[in-house]
């Protein structure tokens, strides 16, 4: 069965009122690269997914989770 | 003052446009050449010309594939503009490339008795062939990440 790794990444960012290149920055990475984890295009590192998940205040497993 | 972030970001979105264009630059010369190619090993200055051009063209475009380019960018800004996706993209291009040259290399090797080509003809076809896809699909990656 087919996995993908689901995430509550624009929603989040959303309530914080962060821009993608606000959260990029935080984060260390470029807007390409938060543009496309939160379009499920890209799967982020374990590193990265950690960043992310501290810049949003929330843990990995709130933010990032496994769809079937 | 345009920050480090800022930085990446315009020089990211430069090169997604750019390399497109490069890999259709590049496989324009190589339609051009052998369109134009009638003698095989053909010992003129215009021949050693289109070689050298040739030559010189691949490995601008092997070092802006396999490189994190932006030489005269400060570190911070080219490892800012070759982050995780960038280098995942780099990685899905390069194996894209090497698996496209491979396959040139097999159908080259299979028709070669019913189309005879000359050891510089090959080497042209694998190298133009792999290098021009990897651009190609590491472009076409870069772009479809800047979409929102």
């Amino acid at each position: 069965m087919a996995e993908r790794l689901a995430n509550r990444l624009k929603e989040r960012r959303t309530e914080l009122g962060l821009t993608q290149a606000e959260l990029a920055e935080r984060v260390g990475v470029t807007r390409k690269t938060v543009n496309t984890v939160e379009n499920g295009i890209f799967t982020p590192s374990a590193t990265l997914a950690i960043k992310l998940s501290q810049a949003l205040g929330l843990n990995v497993e709130q933010l990032f989770w496994i769809e079937r | 003052m345009e920050s480090v972030a800022q930085r990446a970001e315009r020089l990211t979105a430069k090169r997604a446009r750019a390399l497109p264009a490069l890999a259709v630059i590049y496989f324009a010369q190589q339609a051009s050449f052998f369109t134009a190619y009638t003698q095989p090993h053909a010992s003129t200055d215009i021949a050693h010309f289109k070689i050298g051009a040739w030559v010189f063209l691949s490995i601008a475009m092997l070092v802006a594939l396999v490189t994190k380019g932006f030489w005269f960018a400060p570190r911070e800004v080219r490892d800012l503009a070759n982050d995780e996706t960038s280098r995942a993209n780099r990685s899905t291009a390069m194996s894209a490339a090497y698996l496209v040259s491979t396959a040139a290399a097999i159908v080259l090797y299979v028709t070669q008795a019913l189309a005879p080509l000359t050891v510089l003809e090959a080497i042209h076809i694998i190298v133009s062939s792999g290098l021009g896809v990897g651009l190609l699909i590491f472009g076409m990656l870069e772009r479809k990440a800047m979409r929102g």
